[in-house]
């Protein structure tokens, strides 16, 4: 085996480079780092005296606050990430392969949803909870409050953690058990092993996943905006949609991308290594770990984070579904006809979303196909460039393309092509990767046996490559469809008057206080978005 | 017309390291079996990937039947050269049967006129093809279903179909099994000569180089060494490489005289174009040394491999030399006996001049 492997000599080779390629692929890279460099530009050359006054009132205290709910909301998902996929990956805990799906599924529901719900069950004054609490005993009886901080922090982990629970699961499914029993066979007990040895084989994993969910909380606006509690995000978009002052916008903006762009450039730097988790020829799995007398608190564990981030939600959803569908009033008012109609906002998410996952992955392919049959610095360079989309919050997103679509393309303003175009751009980090992993693992050798066989390089993408990459694009395109689905900020700023997305109903209700109304949009939001979560989870060997 | 000419062929993958072919010239006539043999990253793979125009060379020009497919300024893309290739990890289609494999080569434009009018003509070009190769059985299998041996002769079969002028084969052996190897290569060997194919193979394993090749090519860094018959190349080694890689030799120093080369274990009766006094180095094998015990000799028995048929002994001369002996299994002389060793080579041997 060992010589059959040392005997070939250069793995993918190219076939001699091909310059249109290099063109179309440099002409994506520049689509996607445009409005990254515009933003920049726009943030540097603000006015001076903007400037000076961001730095004397807001810039610390919005540093600090989104600082701090990024660390902690990185570190609870970490410690409830880990701990369940240990929990479901590593020992005999009764129900493992149902708690897996249902510890992935919150990954449906956007945290805005999540917070939406908190603040109608709990807000200090009039929440469900708080009022029926009050009518109980007579008097009122202090709950935990949703607002500010520590409500941010509790509900972006609660519905963040399945990234790491996912890569973390990952990480341990495949680690070789002759690791363990060498490090057994080499004096250490479990524990130790544990800490020496398992944890530190998953630590690219896990910071991977940790810097994922660190980016997401520097885009997240819907939560901290309910929650009143303000990051970047949520100060750009009030200066945006309130003020209107652009200007201030762009600095904040720049602040905030060179802020992700750094965290983005960790992550990156930790993909590479990453590597070392995979398996190898004999891999068999680890032997579980027996709980013992241990197994009942670790399920009532499970049972209640399920419960949080997933269960409830869903119940609460579901019951004021059928509370609105049983009120005339409101089913009508819901479900009328027209632009305002759900039926309308669905199709709506349904075919921007969709387009956009299909451009996305169109546009990496590419991309993909260059920086993996050709490496070199400068196609590593491009593909790296297309995943600042990771480090740019839909708002700054947003903002960069009104302010370069009104110079450049002012036709284009104000349509729903806008929104495609943001979903695009936001998301093709995603489309990127899953096309490098789909052509990476089809072995150039195949390729190249169709080009002997008489096959032109363009008939052998359409007879060879496509057909065999082609569910590693779809995993690409339903990633892009689900997070093009959530995206909020970017959809509320971009979108012509009258035109909504569930997201945007949902939001539009809430954030008049109409909790109720909003449940179907939202239901339906989630149920779509469990669809392609569902056909991505079936492909990852966690799932099968 | 020769069926392949190249012309001082050479690639470099940057400009650092040396070149991974360099400057090498061979032709090939019709029907003719080459064998490409030296160590891994010798340049041997890269030279049949020139060939085949999935490499670009820097210089030099190949030639298929006569017409200029790679220069400088000329490149011939693989789908225009008419050659079939098999490759080492065989690169079967994992979407098409073996049927759609097979077919895979006739159906394109190249043949498509040969064929267009007549899809049962496909359908019997791949069946012959199968049955050629004795796999008809499996036409409607896929990839994932066959044994490493299977996948071998669909691979050898995807590439004949389209009756390629030219035939380049990657180390196509190297993913099967020892036993399976031996038959397979005997097998294909013969499937090669019943079609009268002129083939390019590549292969690290200087036994079945050997076996393969009407002719073989060794390569060294690049270069190619020595080219000739297998008898010429393993009885008259171009070079002290080539004695070492083909047939495991080792060197007696020795020392020209009058009347041969004076070594450490006698006299070698043999004529050499050297002045007197040079020293050189002779390529022997274990069948070229012989022995006997001996309480006065000039060596002692280091150890000793069984092997079969046979037993490989090792020698240590006095003089810390090594030397290799092959005996009959039943002929046992325990490690650390003193013996006498000897040259019993019934021909010349290789003679290299000792560099400094």
């Amino acid at each position: 085996m060992l010589r059959a492997i040392k005997s070939l000599p250069f793995p993918s080779k190219p076939l001699p480079f091909s310059s249109q390629l290099a063109l179309v692929a440099g002409l994506v890279a520049l689509f996607v780092a445009l409005p990254l460099a515009y933003i920049f530009l726009r943030a540097l050359s603000a006015n001076p005296e903007d400037w000076l006054r961001l730095l004397q009132t807001r810039l610390w205290r919005l540093m600090g606050n989104t600082l701090a709910l990024a660390g902690a909301v990185t570190s609870g998902t970490l410690i409830i990430g880990v701990s369940m996929a240990w929990l479901t990956e590593r020992t005999d805990l009764p129900g493992r392969r149902a708690w897996r799906w249902m510890l992935a599924l919150p990954l449906a529901i956007p945290p805005y949803i999540g917070a939406i719900l908190h603040l109608a069950l709990l807000r200090p004054r009039g929440g469900v909870i708080p009022k029926f609490l009050e009518g109980l005993f007579g008097f009122p009886v202090p709950t935990p409050s949703p607002l500010g901080f520590w409500g941010a922090a509790f509900i972006l982990t609660i519905f963040m953690f399945p990234y790491v629970y996912l890569l973390s699961g990952a990480a341990f499914r495949s680690q070789h058990a002759m690791l363990e029993e060498a490090a057994r066979s080499l004096g250490r007990t479990a524990w130790q092993t544990f800490w020496q040895v398992t944890l530190p084989a998953l630590r690219p994993g896990l910071l991977a996943g940790a810097l994922l969910v660190t980016l997401d909380v520097l885009a997240e606006y819907g939560t901290v905006a309910l929650l009143r509690y303000e990051t970047f995000s949520s100060a750009i978009f009030a200066q945006l949609y309130g003020r209107y002052d652009r200007s201030a916008a762009s600095i904040l903006s720049g602040v905030l991308v060179s802020l992700a762009l750094l965290v983005l450039w960790s992550e990156i730097k930790l993909q590479g290594q990453a590597r070392f988790t995979q398996i190898e020829g004999n891999w068999r799995p680890v032997p579980l770990i027996l709980l013992g007398r241990w197994k009942l608190p670790a399920l009532v564990t499970v049972l209640l984070v399920i419960a949080i981030s997933l269960l409830i939600p869903l119940l609460v959803l579901l019951a004021w579904t059928i509370q609105a569908v049983l009120d005339p009033q409101t089913l009508s008012q819901i479900f009328r006809a027209g632009p305002q109609g759900l039926a309308q906002s669905a199709w709506n998410s349904l075919w921007t979303s969709a387009l956009a996952a299909l451009f996305a992955v169109t546009l990496s392919l590419p991309v993909a196909r260059l920086s993996v049959r050709y490496p070199s610095p400068y196609t590593h360079f491009l593909a790296r460039l297309c995943q600042v989309g990771y480090a740019i919050p839909g708002v700054v997103i947003a903002l960069s393309l009104i302010l370069i679509i009104n110079r450049l393309v002012p036709i284009l303003s104000a349509t729903p092509h806008l929104v495609v175009i943001a979903y695009v751009l936001r998301n093709m980090p995603q489309a990127v990767r899953a096309s490098e992993s789909a052509i990476g693992r089809l072995s150039a050798s195949l390729e190249e046996a169709s080009r002997t066989l008489g096959r032109t390089p363009l008939q052998t993408l359409f007879e060879i490559t496509l057909p065999l990459i082609l569910p590693g694009l779809l995993a690409g395109g339903a990633l892009v469809f689900l997070t093009s689905l959530k995206e909020l900020p970017a959809t509320l700023l971009l979108r012509p008057a009258g035109f909504d997305t569930l997201a945007v109903r949902v939001w539009v209700w809430a954030s008049d206080g109409y909790y109720i109304q909003a449940a179907p949009a939202a239901l339906i939001l989630l149920l779509v978005s469990a669809i392609p979560l569902s056909f991505l989870l079936h492909r990852t060997a966690m799932f099968q | 017309m020769k069926t392949l000419e190249v012309q001082n062929l050479t690639k470099r993958f940057s400009s650092t390291t040396q070149p991974a072919v360099n400057q090498i010239s061979f032709a090939l006539e019709e029907g003719e079996i080459l064998a490409l043999v030296g160590p891994s990253g010798c340049g041997k793979t890269t030279t049949l990937r020139l060939i085949a125009g999935l490499e670009r060379p820097d210089c030099g020009s190949i030639l298929i039947n006569g017409r200029l497919v790679a220069s400088e300024s000329r490149f011939i893309p693989p789908e225009k050269r008419g050659i079939g290739l098999v490759f080492q990890d065989h690169a079967l289609f994992p979407h098409l049967t073996v049927f759609g494999n097979v077919a895979f080569g006739l159906r394109s434009r190249r043949n498509e006129s040969r064929h267009k009018s007549a899809p049962n003509a496909v359908k019997a070009a791949v069946l012959d093809m199968l049955r050629l190769v004795g796999i008809d059985f499996l036409a409607s299998r896929y990839p994932h279903a066959l044994s490493g041996g299977e996948r071998q002769r669909v691979a050898l079969a995807r590439a004949l179909a389209p009756r390629p002028s030219l035939v380049l084969l990657d180390e196509p052996f190297s993913s099967l099994d020892a036993d399976m190897r031996l038959t397979m290569r005997e097998e294909v060997r013969k499937i090669l000569k019943s079609m009268q194919a002129t083939v390019v193979f590549v292969t690290h394993d200087q036994e079945e180089a050997l076996f393969m090749g009407d002719r073989l090519a060794v390569f060294q860094r690049g270069q190619i060494e020595q080219i000739g018959t297998p008898d010429e190349v393993f009885h008259t080694p171009a070079t002290r490489f080539v004695a070492k890689f083909m047939g495991d030799s080792d060197f007696l120093r020795g020392k020209i005289s009058s009347n041969g080369i004076q070594t450490e274990i006698g006299l070698l009766l043999q004529p050499v174009s050297l002045p007197n006094s040079t020293l050189v180095e002779i390529a022997v094998r274990a069948d070229d040394i012989d022995f006997e015990p001996d309480e006065s000799g000039n060596a002692v028995i280091a150890a000793r491999f069984f092997r079969g048929a046979l037993n490989l002994y090792r020698l240590q001369l006095d003089s810390g030399q090594i030397l290799h002996a092959l005996k009959m299994h039943t002929y046992l002389v325990p490690v650390g006996t003193r013996v006498r060793a000897r040259i019993s080579a019934g021909h010349p041997l290789a003679v290299f001049e000792k560099s400094a």
